[in-house]
């Protein structure tokens, strides 16, 4: 049976896989008050808050990831689904996370008074900077993907 | 002359009926993309080349032996009302499935159409089918048509107009083993000669009788011919019968399929891709919280910004209001009554409409049948299954249809508990409660808490329904088979309009009974209390304890101190009962938002209510009394005032014992102090 994956699916699964993992975890620690920082103030170089769900949410992502790069090695065609899949789930929560900075800067130019000394970066966050890599990810494997009535991976590269 | 007739839409549960009711009616009901999206009939009407048509959408039934409440309503809209011509709609990328209720709807003798639905996503799948041969061989016109677009939609209105003239039954169609066809000729003897059975085709009759089917049985019991029927069953085996029924039914089928239709078997669709990661096994409970909690953080997060809009509206009107009416209690009625009451549940309307828009995005796309799969475990643990967990995640738009959506549940021991759990689930009504208070508490973190009230509400719901299985309501597990829709794409248009039908909901609760109730409140609020001396709607008296609001407040004050709340949070969680929306309403009048610059927030996290009583009312709301309007559903539901007395005390103890301890043990241990 011809092969539906190559070694830029398996790559590109691994790398998103472990930096949506790193990337929850750490959100997950610094919102449960432990400091994992390699370096002074690498959290907040690296726009991670203190969110235990929202880095439950990378983490979950990264997870769909690492089952694909798994299966994917394993030899198993449809473990490139995990791979489409977790594209669409963390350009997903890109788009949340987008939209929660579009609605705090709105809300900066209703009731200024609130937003004193705010910056729109206090509200970026790494589902956003992530995101990017699964939207190279869309835009490299876009034939495989028809949004039209019905969602359509096709076969092949 | 106008010709009048009854045009019933059959077929299995989410193939498209209602799609199709609505393309011809012009009507907008709900359209969902996964099964027990209808469970009432639904008329319609439309007039074609001079013949008017009562359209009747009926629930999704996979046989005509009917087991749920949903599929008897079906059935027996069929066989007893005798709809003037039946149309089948079938989904066409599932079609040996569907063509076995075609089979069933053959041997009844009625006139029927076949509408092959979705043949779009049946090409999209690579599947090629031959709609002529397929209607020469069951000898039924057969019209394709895509509900969703109102594809062919005229096409098969034209069939109707002429197959209603034609003269053509299709009963005898299949013939079956030696021994069943014998044993049917002996009973369509016994059968023709009694006039009770005139009203059902003898040959159909048999059949049914033959497989056993219960609800047939007990129709031939009222007959005085019964004897000689049992005499004739009693030799027969019925579950051999039914077995061996259903396989010539199937082997008739798979032999037209072979001839009409070429089925793309050579890769995996694009559902079948997505099922592969979202019912994984570890994955797929994790990725169903995930998208909850993305839904939660959007409905509070982006809302804001919209939120504070209406409030500076509202803020604007009640100014002006004061400054324009010189009659000081009407201007209290207007301004503290009205627009305060009012505007404090507006204020909540971006929420509402976010959260519908997300819950709507996850039904039409079908992801929503799959949370009920893979919940399927965690049911089967508390002895529901996964089918149960489809009202329960109804209920997060409203629990009056949830309540309803329990007619697709066969078993009535698992439809009763599940009746009794659902109000638990938090509906939208509660939105307004938990967004003004996590908001005024919990800041940054108030989409947190709000994830950890829906959660908490879907956990009572389990719990109890473990508690209800091991002790009240005892019963056996029933065998889970659920049908997974194909994915779909979500429209913007789709979504928008099942958004704006809940919010509709919302904004004419607000401008009816929110508005009723408080105006009653103000009045309330402004009548002096016996022995107080005070005049009408004077400022001494308004909205404090010398006040009949606050008189009666106090009388139920000792019940919910030990809860942490005051006479005013008594008061508005006694008015809550009408609809959940007036407990934030009534707050707003007793806080007095009218009179001040402050919005309710804000006057509520100035010191009015501590965080953790403030959690402890999120969480009584949750699960105290359910609405006015569900508790008359789940009376008429479980046909049972013993039921829906018992859910109303269960959950009000519920609530009261879980406020009790959050607020003494979180006091005690100074949590948010």
């Amino acid at each position: 049976m011809e092969q539906h994956y190559g070694k830029t699916e398996i790559t590109f699964a691994a790398l998103a896989g472990v930096l949506y993992t790193i990337l929850g975890m750490y959100h997950i620690a610094e919102g449960i008050g432990i400091d994992i920082g390699i370096y002074e103030g690498m959290a907040g170089s690296l726009f991670i808050p203190g969110d235990i769900l929202g880095g439950f949410c990378l983490v979950v992502t990264g997870g769909v990831f690492l089952y694909g790069f798994k299966e994917m090695m394993q030899g198993i065609n449809a473990g490139v689904s995990f791979l489409y899949v977790g594209i669409l789930m963390s350009l997903l929560f890109m788009m949340v996370y987008l939209l929660i900075m579009g609605g705090n800067l709105l809300d900066s130019f209703i009731v200024p008074q609130d937003y004193e000394g705010w910056s729109i970066m206090e509200t970026f966050r790494p589902g956003i900077y992530l995101g990017i890599l699964s939207l190279a990810g869309i835009l490299y494997w876009k034939d495989r993907f028809s949004l039209n009535e019905v969602l359509v991976f096709r076969e092949g590269a | 002359m106008t010709e009048k007739i009854t045009v019933a839409l059959a077929g299995n549960p989410n193939v498209g009926k209602t799609s199709i009711f609505n393309a011809i009616t012009g009507s907008k009901q709900h359209v969902g993309n996964w099964p027990g999206v209808t469970v009432e009939r639904k008329m319609g009407k439309r007039k074609h080349k001079d013949i008017e048509m009562q359209i009747v959408d009926l629930p999704g039934t996979y046989s005509l032996t009917a087991y749920s409440l949903d599929e008897i309503i079906a059935r027996d809209f069929i066989i007893e009302e005798k709809p003037d011509i039946v149309v089948q709609v079938i989904d066409a990328t599932n079609l040996e499935r569907n063509l076995y209720l075609t089979t069933q709807l053959m041997e009844l003798g009625t006139k029927l159409i076949i509408a092959l639905n979705m043949t779009d996503l049946a090409l999209a799948k690579g599947d090629s089918i031959e709609v002529q041969k397929m209607q020469e061989f069951l000898e039924v016109p057969v019209i394709s048509t895509i509900g969703s677009r109102g594809g062919g939609i005229e096409d098969l209105l034209d069939s109707i107009t002429e197959e209603i003239h034609r003269t053509r039954t299709n009963e005898n169609v299949f013939v079956y083993d030696g021994e069943i066809e014998k044993s049917a000729d002996e009973l369509g003897n016994v059968l023709a000669d009694d006039p009770y059975y005139s009203h059902y085709p003898s040959r159909w009759f048999s059949m049914k009788l033959l497989e056993g089917d219960e609800n047939i049985i007990k129709k031939a019991k009222e007959s005085g011919n019964y004897p000689q029927i049992r005499k004739i069953l009693q030799r027969t085996d019925a579950d051999s019968f039914e077995a061996k029924i259903a396989d010539q039914r199937y082997k008739t089928i798979q032999t037209m399929l072979r001839q009409v239709c070429n089925i793309n078997t050579d890769h995996l669709s694009g559902s079948d891709m997505v099922d592969r990661v979202v019912t994984n096994k570890y994955l797929g409970i994790p990725i169903f919280l995930s998208l909850m909690w993305a839904a939660f953080e959007v409905t509070f997060t982006f809302a804001t910004p919209f939120m504070n809009i209406i409030d500076i509206f509202f803020g604007w009107l009640a100014e002006t209001a004061s400054d324009v009416i010189t009659i000081s209690w009407l201007a209290s009625l207007v301004g503290d009554g009205m627009i305060a009451g009012v505007g404090s549940v507006l204020i909540f309307l971006p929420n509402i409409l976010l959260l519908f828009f997300m819950i709507s995005l996850m039904e039409d796309s079908g992801y929503m049948s799959r949370a009920a799969f893979i919940m399927d475990k965690v049911m089967s643990k508390i002895g529901l299954h996964g089918k149960s967990f489809i009202p329960l995640i109804m209920g997060f738009g409203c629990n009056v249809p949830a309540i309803m959506a329990t007619r697709t549940i066969e078993d009535s021991r698992d439809r009763l508990i599940t009746i009794l759990i659902a109000p638990f689930v938090s509906c939208g009504a509660r939105l307004p409660v938990y967004v003004l208070l996590a908001g005024a508490f919990f800041g940054r973190d108030a989409g947190i808490v709000i994830f950890g009230l829906y959660a908490l509400g879907i956990f009572v719901a389990l719990i109890s329904a473990k508690l209800m299985r091991s002790t009240i309501v005892k019963g056996e597990d029933t065998p889970f088979i659920m049908e997974l829709p194909s994915y779909k794409i979500p429209t913007l248009k789709g979504s928008i309009l099942h958004m704006w039908e809940r919010g509709k909901i919302y904004l004419k609760k607000a401008g009816g009974i929110i508005l009723i109730g408080v105006v009653g409140i103000w009045l309330l609020a402004s009548i002096p209390a016996p022995g107080s001396g005070g005049t009408f709607a004077s400022e001494e008296i308004y909205g404090t304890t010398d006040s009949m609001i606050g008189f009666i407040g106090q009388i139920i004050e000792p019940l919910v101190a030990p809860l942490g709340f005051d006479w005013k949070i008594a008061v508005a969680l006694m008015f809550g009962v009408v609809a959940k929306e007036i407990v934030v309403g009534s707050m707003g009048v007793l806080y007095g938002v009218g009179d001040n610059e402050d919005s309710l927030t804000e006057i509520l996290a100035a010191g009015a209510m501590t965080p953790l009583a403030g959690l402890g009312l999120m969480v009584f709301t949750l699960l105290y009394v359910p609405c006015f309007a569900c508790i008359g559903v789940i009376k008429r539901e479980t046909g049972s005032w013993k039921w829906t007395v018992f859910q109303l005390l269960y959950g009000t103890g519920l609530a009261w014992i879980f406020a009790f301890v959050l607020y003494q043990v979180g006091s005690r241990i100074g949590l948010f102090a």
